[in-house]
Order: C-alpha cells, then sequence, then structure tokens
C-alpha cells in the first residue's frame, strides 16, 4: 500500500507542468547546414539544441560571442531571428533488439516504411569506450566464410580489422559475405538447440553511398536471409554532411547495446573515408583551423574514438564483444595517404585488397604478405591452425619463386613442387560472391590441400576438384564435418578419416 | 596591417576597461566610441563593429524582459525588480511587456535564460506529457 502512495505520487508530480529554467539562443546566422546563435550562454558540448519545427541540432563550436550549432534535419525551416531552445540532454539513438532486420537512418528513425522501430532504451552516441579492467583478450573466431581470411588473416570477435584497397577491389564485398556467412550459422545453431553457440549480431553503417548500392545490399542480405541478425544504418551521400559525421556513433551505440548484454556484434563502416570527408565540410563550415590536406587537426581522435569502442569484454562485465570492420578507400594503391595510415595504426591488422590482383582474377584480391592480423591464430579454430598453420609461409615462398615459373626453365624437383603447390593454393582460394564456405569444408579441402591431394590436379581444374570434394563431403561424408565442428581440432582418427575420404573421393574423380 | 584577430583582441580589451564593478559604465563607453573615430586609424570601423556588437551582447545579458498577459500592478512590478535583482545581480533592466497570447502568468527573459510559468506554456508542456 505505501508503494502504491509513493507511485501515484510520483506519477502526479510528473505530470505537473513545473517552471522550469531554459537557456534560449537567437539564431544569427544560417548557412551549409550549421547555425550561429548568439546567447545559448549555459549550453554544453554537444548538447542537443530544440531549433523549433521538430528539427534538432548539436552544438559543435562554443565560442566567446556565439555558438555553432550543426543542424541534424531540414535546415529550410529555420530562420534568421528564431528562438532556440538547449535541451540538456546529449544525442542518443534507439538501441536494442527491436532494430534488427530494419533499416534506419542517422537518429534511429526507421527508412524502411516498415512501421516504428520496437525500442525502449536509448544510448548516447558519444561514449567513452571501455576501459582496460573491463577487456579481455579475443578468443573466439567470425568466421567471415571467405576461405583466405579465416585461413591466413583470422578475425576474432573484439578486434577491429581494417580492409583497405581501391575503388572496386571487393571491400564491401567481403563484409556483406561476412554478415551472409554469420546468418547461416546463427540459422544453423538455432535450428540445432545449440545453446553453447553465441549468436553474432551484424550492423551494416554506410556513409556517404550510392543509395542504389544500399539497396541492393539490402536486396542481397534478403535473398540470403540475413536481415533477421542485421540492422542496416543508412546515412547515404544526399543526407547532409551532419548525419554522415555521427552515422558511424550512432551505429556504434547500437553495437554496445549488444556488447553490454552479453552478446557479440559486429559492426561494418562503409566507408570511413567519407565519414572524414564529411567531419572536414563540418569543420570548415564551422571555421575551424585545418590542417594536412585540409583535414581539421583531431580527424585521427575522431576515428580512434570511435574503434577503440569495438572490445571484447570481461566475464564480469557480461562477455560481450562488438567486433569493427572499418573500410577505407585508397587513391591508387596509396597507403601511405594521411587517413588511411592514421585508420592503420588504429586498427589490430588490415586485409589489403589490390586491383593487379582483381584483374588477375584472383578474387577476392587480398594480398597475403601485405595483409595481417594482428590477433591472428589466437581467434582461429583448433583444427583450422593445425592446417593452415604453414600456409602463409607456403604463400610467401611461392610469390618470390613466382617469377622463375615464367620462364618454364629447368627448376629442381623442391622449387617445381613449391610453384606447384602455390599455385594450386592460389586457385583454391578464389571465391565467388555471397557463396561464404562453412568452418568445416574449409578445414577439409586445406587439409586435402596439405596432405598433397591436388598435387597431381591440373591447375586449372583445381576449382572442380573443389566443388566436387565439397559436395562429396556434404553429401556422403556428413558425419566427418560434423565430427570436425564439434571436435574443433584434427586428432589422429580425424585425420585419417579425412585422409579415407579423399583416397575414397580421388579414385571417383576423374 | 591588423589582423582580425587583433582586432577582436583590441575591442575586448576597450570593453573590459568600460566595465566598472562588472557592469558596463555608459560615460566609458561613450568615451571610448569617440576617441576610436577621432583617432581614424585603418580598422578603426572594424573594431568599432566588434566593439559595438560586445556591447550589445553585454545589454543583453543584463536586459530583463517580463511579459504577461494582463497589466502588472506597481507592488508586483517592484517585487519582480527585486527578485531578478537578487538573483542575477544588480544592474538588470526589466522592461514589461503585454502579451494576451500567453493566458495568464508570467514569462521572464533575462539574458539567454527563460523562466516560463505562463498558463500557454504549462498547457504545452502537459500537451507534450500526454
Amino acid at each position: 500500500m505505501g508503494d502504491l502512495l509513493q507511485e501515484i505520487e510520483a506519477k502526479i508530480a510528473g505530470a505537473k507542468a513545473t517552471t522550469a529554467k531554459q537557456n534560449v539562443g537567437i539564431i544569427r546566422e544560417i548557412a551549409d547546414g550549421v547555425a550561429r546563435i548568439d546567447g545559448l550562454t549555459d549550453v554544453m558540448l554537444n548538447e542537443m539544441i530544440d531549433l523549433g519545427h521538430g528539427v534538432t541540432g548539436l552544438a559543435l563550436n562554443l565560442d566567446e560571442t556565439e555558438v555553432g550549432v550543426i543542424i541534424l534535419g531540414d535546415y529550410t525551416q529555420l530562420h534568421e531571428e528564431d528562438e532556440v531552445r538547449a535541451t540538456g540532454k546529449l544525442l542518443q539513438v534507439p538501441v536494442g533488439k527491436g532494430l534488427l532486420g530494419r533499416v534506419v537512418n542517422t537518429l534511429g528513425e526507421p527508412v524502411d516504411g516498415k512501421g516504428p522501430i520496437k525500442s525502449d532504451v536509448d544510448y548516447p552516441v558519444e561514449k567513452i569506450a571501455p576501459g582496460i579492467i573491463r577487456r579481455s583478450p579475443v578468443r573466439q573466431p567470425v568466421q567471415t566464410g571467405i576461405m583466405a581470411i579465416d585461413a591466413m588473416i583470422p578475425i576474432g570477435r573484439g578486434q577491429r580489422e581494417l580492409i583497405i584497397g581501391d575503388r572496386s577491389t571487393g571491400k564491401t564485398t567481403i563484409c556483406i559475405d561476412t554478415i551472409i556467412s554469420q546468418a547461416r550459422l546463427n540459422k544453423q545453431a538455432e535450428a540445432a538447440g545449440d545453446k553453447e553457440y553465441r549468436p553474432l549480431y551484424c550492423i551494416y553503417v554506410s556513409i556517404g553511398q550510392k543509395q542504389s548500392n544500399i539497396a541492393q545490399i539490402i536486396a542481397v542480405l534478403e535473398k540470403a536471409d540475413a536481415m533477421p541478425y542485421t540492422i542496416v544504418l543508412d546515412s547515404s551521400a544526399s543526407d547532409s554532411a551532419a548525419n554522415q559525421y555521427l552515422a558511424p556513433f550512432a551505429g556504434a551505440a547500437m553495437g554496445e547495446w549488444f556488447m553490454d548484454h552479453g552478446m557479440d556484434a559486429l559492426i561494418i563502416y562503409d566507408d570511413l573515408s567519407k565519414h572524414a570527408v564529411a567531419y572536414r565540410q563540418i569543420s570548415l563550415v564551422l571555421k575551424r583551423p585545418s590542417g594536412r590536406e585540409a583535414y581539421p587537426g583531431d580527424v585521427f581522435y575522431l576515428h580512434s574514438r570511435l574503434l577503440e569502442r569495438a572490445a571484447r569484454v570481461g566475464e564480469k562485465y557480461g562477455n560481450g564483444s562488438l567486433t569493427a570492420l572499418p573500410i577505407i578507400e585508397t587513391k591508387a594503391g596509396d597507403v601511405s595517404a594521411y587517413i588511411p595510415t592514421n585508420v592503420i595504426s588504429i586498427t589490430d591488422g588490415q586485409i589489403y585488397l589490390e586491383t593487379d590482383l582483381f584483374y588477375q582474377g584472383i578474387r577476392p584480391a587480398i594480398s597475403v604478405g601485405l595483409s595481417v592480423s594482428r590477433v591472428g591464430s589466437a581467434a582461429q579454430l583448433k583444427a583450422m591452425k593445425q592446417v593452415a598453420g604453414q600456409l602463409k609461409g607456403d604463400l610467401a615462398q611461392f610469390r618470390e619463386l613466382a617469377a622463375f615459373a615464367q620462364f618454364g626453365s629447368e627448376l629442381d624437383p623442391k622449387t617445381q613442387a613449391q610453384i606447384d603447390r602455390g599455385k594450386r593454393i592460389t586457385e583454391l582460394f578464389k571465391q565467388s560472391q555471397y557463396s561464404p564456405i562453412s568452418a568445416e569444408v574449409q578445414i577439409a579441402l586445406i587439409g586435402a590441400i596439405q596432405l598433397g591431394y591436388v598435387d597431381d590436379v591440373p591447375v586449372d581444374r583445381v576449382k572442380d576438384f573443389q566443388n566436387k570434394l565439397t559436395e562429396f563431403l556434404t553429401t556422403l561424408k556428413p558425419e566427418l564435418l560434423r565430427k570436425i565442428a564439434q571436435e574443433k581440432a584434427l586428432g589422429e582418427a580425424l585425420t585419417a578419416e579425412l585422409k579415407a575420404a579423399a583416397d575414397q573421393f580421388k579414385q571417383t574423380w576423374k | 596591417m591588423k589582423t582580425s584577430k587583433q582586432i577582436k583582441r583590441e575591442a575586448k580589451r576597450l570593453f573590459r576597461f568600460c566595465l566598472v564593478n562588472g557592469l558596463l559604465d555608459e560615460a566609458r563607453t561613450r568615451q571610448v566610441v569617440q576617441g576610436i573615430i577621432d583617432a581614424k586609424r585603418r580598422g578603426g570601423l572594424a573594431l568599432l563593429s566588434h566593439f559595438q556588437r560586445l556591447v550589445k551582447l553585454d545589454s543583453a545579458r543584463h536586459r530583463a524582459q517580463v511579459e504577461s498577459a494582463i497589466p502588472l500592478p506597481e507592488d508586483l512590478r517592484l517585487s519582480v525588480q527585486t527578485g531578478l535583482a537578487r538573483t542575477h545581480g544588480p544592474g538588470i533592466n526589466a522592461s514589461f511587456v503585454q502579451n494576451p497570447e500567453l493566458i495568464g502568468g508570467m514569462r521572464i527573459k533575462v539574458g539567454s535564460d527563460v523562466y516560463d510559468g505562463s498558463v500557454r506554456a504549462r498547457l504545452a508542456e502537459l500537451e507534450k506529457k500526454f
């Protein structure tokens, strides 16, 4: 009875209208998506300002005599001499599982026409990254489904791995493949009722992309039935620079909700080069001093505070994780430009895509020599580590000897064998778009090649061999694949079984 | 040649000179303005415009506008003025304006702070809450 009375009192107090102090200002000037406001003496940095007509802004420049506010919304409604109010709140976005399967804009408003978002919680867009004590080492793998990555440049849950390359080299494709692969694994685990499997939810943040591209990506994800595990945050090229600047932070807030609640999430920032350009535009219009390439002085801090929010938190704090895959577009393969070097130094490794490899037919066009994952095999399945451990070294040797292969001159058998093996491995790692390969099939294939079963297959028939072997294993040896998936390590018995299966297949294959 | 930054700094210095006990002294302000005009130096006009802006902002900070639906009686006006002096310090110039749109109550704007106790504002707030 006492609680009920207190509740009623609180509700009445909440319903009463009180006279509170508000802080107001007058718009002195509006141009280029930025409003300069006189007054607003008590405003704080990054505070939301109510500009009237349903438009909000963010106070970014607190000068001596005026406040510079970036406008998040339709600035055509605003006039000089309009009165604006400080709200006393920071910018927040709705978060939670209600966002899965939806396409939203930077402020969390739905743009897919499927009705309002069901969300009870709002998270602030700008948040300080988890501290050192809260973190724990990255141990669980992210199965991207792309053999070249899972074998040689493995990504772990909680890692930041940069995907860097020129235009049209397949950066977005790698990310979409990862989303599709994770959705598949999530569905399999759900169907099998596997309680131990931790699903990975994906957030795709598109910054400054063409809307036709985003529509195509959504269509691909819907076709692969990956949308129920994905949030698409759309801040396309026609969006204001302010919205493009805030989009990655809003996405990170959505990912942090999963991390704080003991779940795993993956966030893709496509791409951060356009994000830096949007931030440059805002800074120049706010008359902040410009530095190298006209970027403002704190463009490094812009990306470092964003990417530091991706982490793996410890058991005590829920054991959740947020993995980040930022994308950077280089010009003419120049990774020593300003923004690429900034982001390379922030992330835990990079996947470097080269146009030359792309046009040679090696797709995904991953440069194995320049790509690195600083978390490495700590985040790989044990079985994968066993079979793929030497691959990087083998391919490195192959690249050195590749020049000799062109001459076709008489080489000693060992060198010839290395070149042959290298060619076949390269052929094996070619993979088509939107067709991720499961971990156990990858392990079986790489195991087969390392055990020498592909050495006598002509190079142009390796792909056919791979497809037929995959079919053979999935239809006739599902038990073997299931064992590899369960045990996650290749013991002697399992290796022997794999050899037997491969022998059986070789007999039937022509 | 003076840059705009130097001119701004100079204007700020002159403005601070015009402050006596934290309030703007009219005599000194007039003296400063006349002095700049008489000196006829380059950048004088820019200096004057910056100085004018600082004076305008300062007077806005010390100006209180009290809006009410009906004309206020003298004793109420006096109590409002003493209340403002108590919360915002001396030197507040209060102006009283009639605005029937408020329906009832008062809306006081001091500088950038607005205390809106009018019936219109409370109705709007209730509307938002429900």
